[in-house]
């Protein structure tokens, strides 16, 4: 149930964002006997909304206010972000890898970007609980690169054509390969229905077997009666005289100017809206912008690089069949100063599912064809194409960063202005991957081979979480430094982002804060 | 025809256009291209230049009703915008953005042939929009031509194999969760 937005005295909690930060914080906070309410800018989507086509998927991705972006890698905002219920978890792959141990300690090992205020062993059981709650398929023996963990509680999805084609690349090279771990069900767990492998997982899974947080955390939450109200665009914290949090500003579905005061605020608005809220907000007391004495936020924004490898066989590949995400995953080479002048981790992603359309689909592959060519390349090659892709760790500097645009929203607040660019150590990650990629396609069996140009996924950093509050913006439970009811949720706590699909250390880093919130509810109120 | 009417057509992947005698009534771009439905955004010259456009990048795209296709979703919402412009980053609305590629695609071709681009021969119509993929003409005046290029690539390409009928035709199964009730 989306209630519309009313007039109301002050609740609880607000949240910011209703993506899957939003969300599990929510389901916590409200089974914890919290008032919550949730404001989310996009539309109220429900797993209705979530028709079986590419074209239709487009209006589950970001709809808000333009975001200028800049720098010699723009991010690939459209695409990757979400709006709306369920936010960008509504249309992700559900590839849920964990991080490795390194991946928590970059600057003590390497010398590289930042440590986490958290090492994996502290993380680790929240990665347990969340995968018992949500439910991971995969073969934790097969995956060798796995850190310790609880065994996956689903089987492991089947090998299909083109992930065994490809496999025999791998093991030719010397490389192992094992079933991708996936927020995607194989079995039936209560409600939810197991994976039909049709593969529109990008265009949202509304059967319940991809966690999405229609089907998960948002459900809960709305269950144990926290409130989501749609079409509401946060305008401004608000700042009580001591520089506590003492609310929101927004816009409702209407169009009306409210306000919502809160005993404790929490922006989840994703890795780029919430420091352009927080910078948008300064005032008396926070001239640079709440929480940001520092000086920090907005900086050190991170996104994955990525390129992707199609190759042309002898006989049908069936790439219809799987999930978007991939089927199978190979994580050797994951060494971080394995590469000569490169730096950080890569994953190779097998053979995900492919469609004929898209930004993504099989035609956009060769864009270089048009006409009769093309016709003929999607009749004749198209059943043929077995795809893979690779994902390569960037690093946090301190020059990517999101800062407030000239330009105005309708409401009068700046645009965010993102500026990415990858190093150049990440840049040598992907050429060194070109080579190999290629190699192992040939490897396969494939009689072509064309890689795609490097695009940018996964929007992390920009209000890091750390142990100081001098080098960082919020402690480890996303608590800001500067006012201790103001809490930050999801990716942008990111110090450094390994390479792994971020959504699982999402749900693990913010249930580890929230159940930490509701532990400590009297101090964060005080 | 009723909102809640318009918004559920809208859902299964059809489009609002306005019929004689007034109202409004939901096809598919492909009926809205064989009825002969009126557009809302785009001018008549730029539905021709459009038409003409989409047979050159993919054969059949006129017929499945591209020109429909991309005006309709002009005249909605840039949020609600279905169009793989929206991904590519231009800053909304998108109408300028069409009507100043389609303008400046007729302006290389007369310049380049003495008429609009909807008279060319087929092989100057490929000779032109293979300069335009590459973004190889001086005198193109409008937003990015390589752009456009792929703009229109995929508006034809959704049209054709897009659909639950374009994946027949490539023998893919489609196998919806939930389907579109029209063949797109």
């Amino acid at each position: 149930m989306v209630e519309p937005s009313r007039p109301g005295a002050g609740v609880d909690v607000v949240i910011v964002g209703a993506g899957a930060a939003g969300s599990l914080a929510a389901a916590r906070l409200a089974a914890a006997g919290k008032s919550v309410t949730v404001l989310e800018s996009g539309p109220a989507w429900t797993v209705q909304s979530l028709v079986s086509s590419q074209i239709w998927a487009r209006r589950l991705k970001w709809g808000g206010p333009r975001v200028v972006l800049d720098g010699a890698n723009p991010f690939g905002h459209s695409m990757a972000m979400g709006w709306g219920l369920g936010g960008a978890a509504l249309h992700h792959y559900a590839n849920w890898p964990r991080l490795r141990p390194e991946d928590f300690r970059l600057k003590t090992l390497y010398g590289r970007g930042a440590d986490w205020p958290i090492s994996y062993e502290e993380l680790r059981p929240w990665y347990d609980l969340i995968q018992g709650e949500i439910g991971i398929s995969g073969d934790a023996e097969a995956e060798v690169w796995r850190p310790p963990g609880a065994p996956y509680s689903q089987p492991p999805f089947p090998t299909f054509p083109q992930a065994e084609t490809i496999a025999k690349g791998f093991a030719a090279r010397g490389l192992r390969t094992a079933p991708a771990p996936l927020a995607i069900l194989t079995e039936p767990k209560g409600d939810r229905a197991p994976c039909l492998f049709d593969g529109w997982c990008d265009a949202g899974c509304p059967t319940g077997a991809l966690a999405n947080p229609l089907v998960t955390y948002q459900k809960d939450a709305v269950r144990l009666g926290a409130r989501f109200l749609s079409g509401c665009t946060v305008t401004r914290v608000n700042l009580d005289g001591r520089g506590r949090a003492a609310g929101v500003a927004f816009v409702d579905a209407k169009g009306e100017q409210r306000t919502l005061e809160a005993a404790v605020v929490i922006l989840a608005a994703s890795a780029i809206q919430t420091p352009r809220l927080l910078l948008a907000s300064a005032g008396p007391g926070a001239e640079r912008g709440v929480a940001n004495s520092s000086g920090l936020v907005g900086q050190g924004f991170m996104a994955h690089a990525l390129t992707s490898f199609m190759g042309i066989f002898d006989t049908p590949q069936d790439n219809h069949l799987g999930v978007s995400g991939g089927n199978l995953v190979c994580r050797d080479g994951w060494e971080k100063t394995r590469v000569p002048g490169g730096f950080g981790s890569r994953e190779w992603v097998i053979a995900s599912s492919l469609k004929p359309n898209d930004l993504i689909g099989i035609a956009m592959s060769r864009p270089d064809l048009f006409g009769q060519r093309l016709h003929a390349f999607m009749r004749d090659d198209a059943p043929r194409i077995a795809h893979m892709g690779a994902l390569f760790e960037p690093l946090p500097l301190p020059q990517n960063r999101i800062e407030l645009a000239t330009q105005k929203d309708a409401y009068g607040v700046p645009m965010a202005r993102l500026t990415y660019a990858l190093a150049p150590e990440t840049l040598a990650l992907v050429e060194d991957a070109k080579i190999e990629g290629v190699a192992i396609m040939k490897a396969a069996g494939a009689k072509a081979v064309w890689t795609s140009p490097i695009v940018t996924n996964h929007a992390l950093g920009g209000t890091p979480m750390g142990s100081s509050p001098a080098d960082s913006v919020t402690d480890s439970y996303g608590r800001t430094w500067d006012a201790p009811n103001l809490f930050i949720y999801g990716g942008g706590l990111f110090p450094t982002a390994g390479a792994a699909g971020p959504t699982f250390t999402i749900h693990a880093v913010t249930r580890r804060a929230v159940d930490h919130l509701i532990d400590t509810w009297k101090a964060a109120t005080a | 025809m009723e909102r809640r009417t318009l918004l559920k057509g809208a859902g299964a992947g059809l489009i609002a256009v306005a019929v004689a005698g007034g109202g409004m009534a939901m096809m598919t771009p492909a009926q809205a291209k064989a009825k002969s439905a009126p557009y809302s955004v785009l001018t008549a010259n730029e539905v021709v230049t459009l038409e003409a456009l989409g047979e050159v990048l993919l054969p059949g795209a006129a017929a499945e009703g591209i020109a429909h296709f991309v005006d309709s979703q002009l005249a909605a919402p840039s949020a609600d915008c279905l169009l793989i412009l929206r991904y590519l980053e231009w800053p909304a609305p998108y109408a300028p953005f069409y009507k100043g590629c389609l303008a400046a695609l007729d302006g290389v071709s007369q310049s380049r042939f003495g008429k609009p681009f909807a008279k060319l021969s087929p092989a100057q119509g490929e000779e032109l929009i293979g300069a335009m993929s590459t973004g190889q003409l001086a005198d193109w005046k409008g937003p990015p031509a390589p752009l456009f290029y792929m703009a229109a690539r995929s508006d034809a390409v959704d049209v054709v194999y897009g659909t639950v009928e374009g994946f027949k035709k490539l023998g893919v199964p489609y196998m919806a969760h939930i389907e579109p009730e029209t063949p797109w």
